[in-house]
């Protein structure tokens, strides 16, 4: 792999630490200015690595590694740089909860005014978005993990107090953010014949059959996530839609809308300040539901389990999110690979309910489906298929096919893929838009994730050779000189046809980046792939070998020199290795093998040389 | 301010960087005092290169002082009298630079009410006049460990700072006796609050410095082959869990001092000529040295955890 996670990480760690972190405090904001999501991005950029790979804690300085505490010098010596970092998330924390205690989770400078020039209202600027609670989870469960480890180590009692402080502070916020999550969940129920119905019908029939033969089809296949989404849903938002499935011709799509759901019931849990009202169309839109889905899966993750984060309460909201979660997913996967020919989702590109079509929503709903896939262990040959739509939406998104035209692909990456937020006008004002334009590490991301799965060594370096790629053109992303040296976004650099320059951070785009090197590292970190081939040979040319060595023992001498004594000692010891190695790494085997029987092939040469003299 | 230097184990390096120390402060331009408290063994004079006292004077040194036979112990001005060229003349803007060493020949005495009394009058008179008084204990629990516990616990030392370096080699052994030193039974802390310190407070005022740390990542190391990096890479990993776990962890940390020949070889004070015109002894550790003269002072780095 081209992609080195700890180098990559440490020079970013580098910059980020040297932007963010000035005279002696963290300083927010960046390209996009300082909003709810966008400083915890900028936090997580450095938490993420240091709470996700234990090579990059910072939460017990006696045992952090040297390069990594280097990496940080701006923010002091390894004793102050986990004091700064509990007050920087103390600072985030704070500046995102209102007088009366009630955290904000509010979208602000990321919000767009849905037509060029139009005026966003300030009640506008504070609704609750679905991408700070997601992000809010992440960051909140990285601080309590962080904060767990690191109050072990601390002894004075005014710094306890203050981490202490900031661990009930951040859990409040978690939890603020799951009952967040819980209330933006929407299930949209529609007639097959409506707008809605017949686009998906559209999407779904790749084999054009007649449509009421597939639209009972669908509603067989949803039948039992309908029927779990009626019975098991009692809580939050879209509670009340599920019944109308059982009327005859519906259908309907389930995950997140990108905020609180209009007429959202409250959620009863500890105190989280006030739950408002929601704005937001009841139905889901596939960026939120994706970002949603990504948070809900730190929720449930190893390390949340092993290092006990969640408390009761959160554990049962984390319960409700894990089984929309679950439905989620098996619904997209459902939509995306139904039918028996070519899957809904190899029809590039994805065409959503409201009949907006783009290959960035073909990447995300291969997101959701390969989540499914890993639930039902699904065999390498689905998997390879997804790999398919994956390369295809690189080529197709000029990552690796490119062209030196200013063409409308390329607007994916710049400015972005918008979408209007439908309900965002009823807080008064105009409608809000949103833009995304994370195409490109999204898509290395789960190019990384797939190849991690793939048990076949063919279809895994083709990824990871794709991997490559997109590394490769977000590396040409970077931005260059000046403070922000080493950090994203710079869309002309791989684009010069893109007639833009940036010279301020983009803490969405760098956040991405960052998980994608955590991605690789944890692939990297996990053992290679097993050869049968190779074990097979390491199996054959032991044999050989030892047989030459116990003859060589057998038929010469044991009177012999020092260092012919030691040869096949070390010889012994090479061919003890490769025993031991050849289940687990057989290349290794094969190798310590080759070259112990060139060893014992020079002996039984040298002494062939002695029948012509003789 | 007040320094005890003290280690679990001889070798350590204890003397000569706490030599190196007071120099390194002298050069600062603060005053320095270097009392010789290695009661056993009080050979300072070697490294301060003094000839007529490299293993204590004949009389009037700190024994005597103790023993009540001199009323003030010797000083020697290093500046003055040492046959080392840098240490001929005082450089420009330096502080001074006072040896107080014991006596030769004189050994290990068990502490009275009085003695106690003396040192104390002599810590504030080092307090008084000196930006820096470096007080070199032996290895090991000793009777000047005792003597400097109870007299820093005296009511007249309010006030006054206080603060303790311990000493250690970077390997298993010296990682695990150093924490003893600390924390073991007889160790500083419980010693101490058999004086009448605060147990609390005196931790916080102790510091752990790591001597001949092997830096795999330092041009010194290039004769090194790979598997060998590779090896010293992860004993470096297990040495710190292990440091970390003894409760002297970086986190306790104020200095780390590489592996350097010069030293290894003789105890001496590391001049910058000593790098830059005889090409002796390696940058890194005079720049160890002037860091960690600095993180004396320097009181966030004595904060801690």
């Amino acid at each position: 792999m081209q992609i080195q996670p700890r180098q990559q990480l440490l020079d970013m760690w580098r910059s980020t630490a040297r932007l963010s972190f000035v005279d002696g405090d963290w300083q927010f904001g960046g390209r996009d200015g300082a909003n709810s999501i966008s400083d915890a991005e900028q936090l997580l950029c450095v938490l993420a690595p240091a709470t996700e790979i234990p090579l990059f804690r910072l939460d017990n300085p006696n045992v952090a590694e040297r390069d990594v505490l280097d990496a940080l010098d701006a923010m002091g010596t390894h004793v102050q740089v986990p004091q700064r970092l509990v007050r920087a998330l103390k600072k985030y924390v704070d500046r995102y909860t209102d007088a009366d205690g009630t955290p904000i989770f509010s979208g602000d400078t990321y919000f767009e005014p849905g037509e060029p020039g139009a005026e966003i209202e300030p009640q506008q600027r504070r609704l609750d978005v679905v991408d700070s609670f997601s992000v809010s989870i992440t960051l909140m469960l990285a601080t309590i993990g962080f904060t767990r480890i690191f109050r072990q180590i601390v002894t004075r009692p005014e710094l306890l107090d203050e981490v202490a402080e900031l661990e009930r502070a951040a859990s409040k916020r978690l939890t603020a953010a799951m009952v967040g999550l819980l209330r933006s969940f929407a299930v949209n129920v529609f007639s097959a014949e409506d707008d809605f119905g017949q686009e998906l019908v559209r999407m779904v029939n790749q084999d054009r059959r007649p449509t009421r033969q597939v639209v009972e089809e669908l509603r067989n296949a949803l039948r039992e996530i309908n029927a779990r989404l009626r019975d098991d849903v009692t809580i939050g938002s879209g509670t009340k839609e599920s019944g109308e499935f059982d009327l005859p011709n519906r259908l309907f799509e389930c995950g997140w809308s990108w905020g609180i759901v209009q007429e959202a019931p409250e959620i009863e849990t500890s105190d989280v300040g006030v739950q408002r009202p929601g704005r937001a169309q009841n139905a889901p839109y596939l960026y939120f539901t994706t970002v949603a889905l990504d948070a809900i899966q730190a929720l449930s993750s190893e390390r949340t389990r092993l290092l006990g984060l969640l408390d009761e309460a959160q554990l049962k909201l984390a319960q409700s999110l894990q089984l929309r979660f679950e439905l989620t997913r098996s619904y997209w996967a459902a939509i995306a690979g139904f039918g028996q020919a070519r899957w809904p989702l190899e029809d590039l590109p994805w065409r959503t309910t409201d009949g907006v079509e783009a290959d960035y929503f073909t990447l995300l709903v291969s997101g959701m489906m390969v989540q499914n896939q890993i639930a039902v262990r699904a065999p390498d040959a689905d998997l390879s298929r997804v790999a398919d739509v994956l390369e295809e939406v690189a080529n197709r998104s000029r990552i690796t096919r490119r062209s030196t035209e200013r063409e409308p692909a390329l607007d994916v990456h710049h400015p972005g893929l918008r979408f209007v937020l439908e309900g965002s006008e009823t807080a008064g004002g105009p409608k809000l838009a949103w833009t995304v334009a994370d195409i490109s590490p999204l898509l290395l991301r789960r190019t990384l994730n797939l190849a991690g799965l793939l048990a076949d060594g063919t279809a895994r370096s083709r990824l990871l050779d794709l991997a490559d790629e997109l590394w490769r053109h977000l590396d040409n992303r970077s931005l260059t000189g000046g403070l922000t040296d080493g950090l994203w976004d710079q869309p002309a650099g791989a684009f010069p046809q893109l007639d833009v320059k940036f010279t301020e951070v983009s803490w969405y785009y760098t956040k991405r980046v960052v998980d994608c090197l955590v991605t690789a590292s944890h692939i990297i970190n996990e053992p290679p792939l097993r050869s049968e081939l190779l074990a097979d040979i390491a199996a054959e040319l032991l044999i050989e070998a030892e047989h030459l060595y116990d003859r060589e023992r057998l038929n010469n001498s044991t009177y012999s020199g020092d260092s012919l004594a030691a040869e096949l000692k070390q010889i012994g010891i090479d061919l003890e290795r490769a025993r031991n190695r050849r289940r687990e790494r057989p290349g290794v085997a094969v190798a310590v093998a080759q070259d112990v029987l060139r060893r014992l092939d020079r002996l039984s040469a040298a002494r062939q040389a002695t029948h012509g003299t003789m | 301010m007040l320094i005890f230097a003290t280690s679990d184990k001889g070798g350590t390096g204890r003397s000569v960087t706490s030599c190196n120390l007071a120099y390194r402060t002298a050069l600062d331009g603060k005053d320095c005092v270097y009392l010789d408290f290695d009661f056993g063994s009080p050979t300072s004079g070697a490294i301060f290169e003094l000839p007529e006292v490299l293993a204590g004077v004949a009389g009037g040194g700190l024994h005597d002082f103790f023993l009540g036979r001199a009323e003030e112990p010797l000083r020697i001005d290093v500046w003055a009298e040492s046959e080392r060229d840098v240490l001929l003349t005082r450089p420009a803007g330096a502080g001074m630079l006072t040896l107080v060493p014991g006596d030769r020949g004189g050994s290990e005495f068990r502490a009275t009410a009085e003695m106690v009394e003396r040192c104390v009058r002599l810590f504030r008179r080092a307090e008084d006049e000196f930006d820096l008084a470096v007080v070199d204990l032996s290895a090991g629990r000793s009777y000047a460990t005792e003597i400097a516990l109870a007299a820093t616990a005296h009511p007249d030392m309010a006030g006054v700072d206080a603060r303790w370096l311990v000493f250690h080699r970077w390997t298993r052994q010296h990682i695990i006796a150093a924490a003893g030193l600390v924390q073991g039974p007889h160790g500083l802390l419980e010693a101490g609050r058999a004086r009448g310190h605060d147990p609390a407070a005196l931790r916080r005022a102790v510091r752990f410095v790591r001597t001949a740390v092997l830096d795999p990542a330092a041009p010194s190391q290039t004769g090194l082959r790979p598997e060998q990096l590779a090896w010293l890479d992860r004993t470096d990993r297990g040495l710190h869990e292990l440091a970390g776990a003894q409760g002297v962890g970086r986190s306790v940390v104020l200095g780390e001092i590489p592996l350097d020949p010069v030293l290894q070889w003789r105890e001496q004070l590391l001049s910058n000529q000593d790098v830059m015109l005889h090409g002796t002894a390696n940058q890194e550790s005079v720049t160890a040295f002037e860091q960690l003269a600095k993180r004396l002072f320097d009181d966030e780095a004595w904060l801690g955890l």
